[in-house]
């Protein structure tokens, strides 16, 4: 009974993550319709950056996260800028998918390329500590990790909801045409958009790379549980996602138990093949996704 | 409307491809030559075998990768446990391998766009996972061995000779099957899809029935791919097998050359194969072959889209005057073949 509610802790902590590193992509496919394959990419990319950041300075890789972050914003804005807006509109969503895939190539070639390809991980003081958690024990990182994808999320939404930006971003979300003729600059708000996107694959990265090891090729293990989530959650909604990700995250930890980490991995896949048949559009999300 | 003389340099063009493909072993002197030749035509095969789904109805699959690799494990496994002869084993893999592709295909041919790519993605990934795990038939992390299908007294360059000119005829009857296809009802219905799906449904394409049909057709040639390079190479491993990459190979071959060409995903397999080859032998150690392609494959999508022959034939029709559309079929001729 305490290891299947351990799990469920678990479950619960590492679907937070979840959610925090399907956000962007939900963001992505709302402001342009665009599946963006190279998150996952970028998500190393930051976890390379706070390795790197650690080993040299000494200090606390969340410290990293005062440079990546803005870094990652500029970053998605020029991916937006340069290369996704030249797509033709006709043939953007499955064009879009191929561009960001060799954007993800490219990342993953350079990171084999300047950091090689031995596994890396960030020496952390306290990267043994358990913390006892309504009985059930769990690693500090874990909770850190958690910590930084609640924050992160909370932060997002407060953005979205509150703010003038978030604003005209949901509207360009909604329909991009009234947007524009409500006076939104919406090429402007898509770049900024992805920047966002982009920013917590930043944080993203950095809690991953608290808990795991890192090598340049392990983005291609995010990509399917990431499009999974997405699927499942209805492509374009950022709650549906997140309650996806809870769901998943709680879901793959609870099979573990019986299967193994392996073949509970496959979960997700089998969650997403049952969503397309059972409900395409995904189980908790809007309409965006018939069309896609 | 096609002038006679056009006719004539169409088949003296064909003519001379395909005395290039049956003299190449013989006039690659060098075994290593002779080997990449062997791995760019089985490029070749895999690319136009991709073609029959993304160049007809414009559905972008990256994930081809998972019938090349169950082509290949299915065809070895029979070899081995099951004693089949290996010719029959690898049209029977072909088969296994297109009954699997229905439900698939069912299912990820409802929905479009994004959401197939991720699903063709996700299927290669999950099989990985399976092909990995399941080491009592698979053999695991730690691969397959396929038995050689000639006697052990064919030396290894002859053996090149054999699967080249293997891989060519499997290559000449999937450009046939493309090109009657191409000027069937059932090809113009494909095309009608690849343009506008709810209009050509609202003309009366039963487009469920043909997106299925060329992806089952699809998924069996590539197999075949998939299985005929098995017997060559003699050894598979799931995470070669079962990877985006090969998969994405496929795509960026087909589109380089241009989709829309009989010819096209073969020109893309040379230059890329070639390409790959290269990058390969100059820089094997690193991992800027992935930054090549990477860049390759974004320069093709956000300035070739059409690919190559279709670029240079439009420079030639450009040239030539009294011609204004470089378009090989509009939408209008499509709906019209489709009503009829």
């Amino acid at each position: 009974m305490s290891l299947v509610f351990q799990s469920l802790v678990l479950g619960v902590l590492m679907g937070g993550l979840y959610a925090l590193l399907a956000a962007g992509l939900t963001l992505y496919f709302g402001v342009m319709r665009v599946v963006m394959i190279a998150h996952s990419a970028f998500l190393v990319l930051a976890a390379y950056l706070a390795w790197t950041f650690t080993v040299h300075t000494g200090l606390d890789p969340m410290l990293s996260l005062l440079v990546t972050v803005p870094l990652f914003f500029v970053l998605g804005v020029a991916v937006q800028r340069l290369l996704v807006a030249r797509l033709r509109p006709a043939t953007l969503t499955m064009m879009s998918v191929l561009l960001t895939f060799a954007v993800a190539l490219v990342v993953e070639g350079m990171l084999g390329f300047v950091f090689s390809g031995t596994h890396r991980r960030i020496p952390l003081s306290y990267s043994g500590a358990r913390l006892e958690l309504f009985g059930a024990s769990v690693a500090l990182v874990k909770l850190i990790a958690f910590g930084l994808a609640v924050v992160t999320l909370v932060g997002l939404h407060v953005l979205l909801k509150v703010t003038r930006f978030g604003q005209a971003l949901r509207a360009t979300m909604q329909h991009r045409e009234a947007a524009r003729l409500l006076g939104v600059d919406t090429d402007r708000v898509a770049g900024f958009g992805f920047g966002l996107g982009l920013a917590t694959a930043a944080v993203g990265g950095t809690a991953l790379a608290l808990d795991s090891t890192i090598y340049p090729s392990l983005h291609w293990h995010w990509i399917g549980p990431l499009m999974a989530i997405i699927v499942v959650g209805g492509l374009g909604s950022v709650a549906g996602a997140a309650v996806a990700a809870l769901l998943l995250g709680v879901g793959q930890n609870l099979l573990q138990i019986p299967l193994g980490t392996t073949w509970a991995q496959t979960f997700f896949y089998a969650a997403l093949f049952l969503t397309l048949i059972l409900r395409p559009q995904g189980f908790f999300g809007g309409r965006l996704a018939q069309r896609f | 409307m096609r002038s006679g003389s056009e006719t004539f340099v169409k088949a003296a063009g064909l003519v001379a491809l395909a005395g290039l493909v049956v003299a190449f072993p013989s006039l690659a002197s060098d075994p290593f030559v002779l080997s990449v030749g062997v791995v760019i035509i089985s490029y070749a095969v895999l690319a136009t075998a991709w073609n029959f789904v993304g160049g007809f109805t414009g559905y972008i699959s990256l994930g081809h990768a998972a019938y090349s690799g169950l082509g290949g494990y299915a065809t070895g496994l029979l070899i081995l446990r099951a004693d089949v002869n290996p010719w029959v084993a690898l049209l029977l893999g072909g088969l296994v391998v297109a009954v699997f592709a229905v439900p698939v295909g069912i299912a990820a041919l409802r929905v479009r766009g994004a959401s197939f790519v991720i699903v063709s993605i996700a299927l290669v990934l999950v099989l990985l996972l399976v092909f990995q795990s399941w080491e009592s038939v698979t053999g695991g992390s730690d691969g397959l061995r396929v038995p050689r299908p000639f006697d052990a007294d064919v030396l290894r360059p002859e053996q090149h000779q054999r699967f080249f000119h293997l891989h060519a005829v499997l290559l000449a009857v999937m450009l046939l099957c493309w090109w009657v296809i191409d000027r069937s009802r059932f090809g113009m219905g494909l095309k009608a899809i690849r343009e506008d799906e709810d209009k050509a449904r609202s003309l009366g394409v039963p487009t469920v029935r043909y997106k299925l049909a060329a992806f089952v057709v699809s998924a069996f040639f590539t197999a075949l791919g998939g299985g005929l390079y098995a017997l060559w190479f003699g050894f598979l491993d799931p995470i070669f097998q079962f990877s985006i990459l090969v998969g994405s190979n496929m795509v960026l071959m087909s589109l380089l050359g241009g989709v829309r060409s009989l010819f096209g995903p073969l020109v893309g397999a040379v230059v890329v194969g070639y390409a790959t080859e290269f990058f390969k032998a100059q820089y094997g150690d690193t991992q800027m072959h992935l930054v090549a392609m990477g860049v390759l494959l974004a320069v093709v999508v956000l300035f070739l889209p059409d690919g190559i022959i279709p670029a240079v034939r439009g420079l030639f029709v450009r040239l030539r005057p009294g011609q204004a559309s470089i378009r090989e079929v509009t939408q209008e001729e499509l709906a019209e073949e489709v009503r009829r």
